[in-house]
């Protein structure tokens, strides 16, 4: 009897242990965390990318479908070379940044978990925001848990975890109410995007 | 003054098309930053640094090259009247 109830302790001690959320904070001082993205129309191809990256995940790093959080892009950090093309980026004819500040990814489900040691692969479920139009939409990720290597960022001031993310989709800008079916010459109506962050998990 | 202006046009087209070429030749629009990319060693994610600088494109191109053909052309007008008013 007393053997079992151990065992049942030590069961539960260990399954308290492995279910334990972390918090993971992807405001990166260091402007590291970025979205890139790509319109390639028949006149013109664009690239840019946003670095206003913030949000917070979390998550089990034993087990990645427990995540539940939200990533936002300042619409404002959205940067293309050009100067003029940022201005009509951000003005009220396209992504009217006063208007909608963030571009946000609120995470609802995760689902098809393929991870061993702490990283791998799933389809992460949830409402993506942009232009003010909001949409659910299932997107492919890679998720990296880096224990202890918070530190190796701050140069050892911070120790920590870190929580990497890599993902890489399609939108219709049409869809989120962008000048749809205008100028697809210049501007495609597809919207190559990817992201990559890292979010950290500060142990004091 | 005719002759100035014409000097003026050649001498505006070549340092517009010399500017661009010396400056990268771009072949899009202007930019005023370029992309460095750079990686991440700890979480190996690949980022872009922008710095500030110059890099005319067509635009430039176009508008200059605009600029000496006025040049050239308001040279060769007065000419003309020029050679006309003359006995």
């Amino acid at each position: 009897m007393k053997k079992a109830v151990l065992i049942a302790t030590t069961v539960l001690a260990t399954s308290s242990i492995w279910a334990s959320s972390t918090s993971f904070d992807f405001k990166d001082p260091k402007g590291v965390n970025n979205v890139v993205f790509k319109l390639d129309a028949p006149l013109e191809s664009i690239n840019g990318t946003a670095t206003g990256v913030s949000g917070t995940v979390t998550v089990d790093p034993a087990d990645f479908s427990t995540a539940k959080g939200k990533i936002t892009v300042e619409t404002s950090s959205l940067t293309v070379p050009n100067p003029m093309m940022k201005e009509h980026l951000l003005g009220e004819n396209w992504l009217n940044a006063p208007k909608n500040p963030a571009i946000t990814f609120e995470i609802k489900e995760v689902k098809n978990v393929k991870a061993t040691n702490g990283s791998g692969t799933a389809d992460v479920t949830g409402t993506f925001t942009l232009n003010g139009v909001s949409k659910d939409i299932t997107v492919p990720a890679k998720i990296a848990y880096l224990p202890g290597k918070l530190g190796d960022r701050t140069n050892g001031k911070v120790q920590g975890d870190l929580l990497v993310v890599r993902t890489a989709f399609q939108i219709n800008r049409s869809d989120y109410n962008i000048q749809p079916g205008q100028y697809q010459d210049k501007v495609s109506e597809t919207i190559d995007l990817s992201l990559a962050i890292a979010g950290a998990a500060p142990k004091s | 003054m005719a002759k100035i202006l014409k000097l003026l046009a050649v001498a505006a087209a070549v340092a517009v098309i010399g500017a661009w070429a010396l400056l990268g030749a771009n072949r899009g629009w202007t930019k005023t930053s370029v992309g460095i990319q750079k990686v991440d060693p700890v979480t190996d994610i690949s980022y872009t640094e922008y710095e500030s600088r110059f890099v005319p494109g067509v635009d430039f191109l176009a508008v200059g090259l605009v600029g000496a053909v006025a040049l050239g052309v308001i040279g060769l007008v007065i000419s003309k009247i020029q050679s006309t008013k003359k006995p």
